[in-house]
């Protein structure tokens, strides 16, 4: 290449995460209130499966977008919810705590 | 990849221009790169990275079934493909180009964002050229899939 792509990459890089921000939000939405469920004890498989196919969404995608915490934060949801039972009411506050600082990471890229 | 200039291009390297009228540097070898990922934003930013850092032509597709529609039409140097995908997966899909005799001989690369030990093991036994991970740095991308292909 002849020139730098580094500066070009990164405009329409952001272009990118603007456009799939909705995408990315539903998806942080989706762990928020299956860890809720999770510490209420009203968790169910299907929720639990929903947050693990969220979480792994994130985990392979958030890195690209500069945001190397927020694949890691998805990564340990992603495990959390990946057992044979749904995660019970005692991983409730990890969860929540998870999901809400990879909310953070997410509206403040 | 090219050279920054024309003027540190070797001389015996450059050609005529009849158009331009001077003696230029060959323009970077354009590689065919097809990508199959169910994920808009993955393919998309796959895409736009390998395009604008490598300078390579990309054809996409959303699932196994059009991915392999989309080897045959387009007959890519390479194929970036998705482990994880509704319908037909990636191992699935590899396993039907592999045997698919116009198809068998493009070198894929799987994408994954699975981490675990034993998947890993299980998709290097598939006989892919490599197995890449998510997240993966854009500006990486093709540098990685050209280590793995002998493309300099």
């Amino acid at each position: 290449m002849d020139s730098d792509p580094k500066p070009e990459l990164a405009a329409a890089l952001e272009l990118l995460w603007q456009r799939f921000l909705p995408e990315t939000l539903e998806r942080v939405a989706s762990l928020e209130a299956a860890a809720a469920a999770c510490s209420a004890g009203t968790g169910d498989a299907e929720q639990a499966r929903s947050a693990q196919a969220a979480a792994h969404k994130l985990a392979g995608s958030l890195g690209s977008f500069n945001l190397a915490r927020g694949s890691i934060l998805a990564r340990e949801l992603e495990v959390l919810y990946s057992g044979d039972d749904h995660p019970g009411p005692e991983l409730g506050p990890q969860l929540v705590s998870l999901a809400a600082e990879l909310r953070t990471l997410v509206e403040h890229r | 990849m090219g050279y920054p200039s024309a003027n540190l291009c070797p001389i015996d390297k450059r050609a005529w221009s009849a158009d331009n009228n001077c003696w230029e540097a060959p323009s970077a070898v354009s590689h065919k790169v097809l990508i199959i990922d169910d994920e808009d934003d993955i393919r998309e930013v796959a895409a736009l990275s390998l395009e604008s850092v490598a300078g390579w032509q990309v054809v996409t597709a959303r699932s196994g079934a059009q991915g392999i529609v989309r080897a045959l039409e387009e007959k890519p140097d390479a194929i970036l493909l998705d482990v994880m995908m509704p319908g037909t997966d990636g191992p699935t899909t590899f396993r039907q180009m592999q045997a698919n005799p116009k198809l068998a001989g493009i070198p894929v690369l799987l994408l994954t964002a699975k981490v675990q030990a034993s998947d890993q093991r299980a998709f290097a036994d598939l006989g892919v050229k490599a197995v890449l991970f998510k997240p993966f740095d854009p500006m990486e991308l093709s540098a990685q899939i050209a280590a793995v292909l002998g493309w300099s």
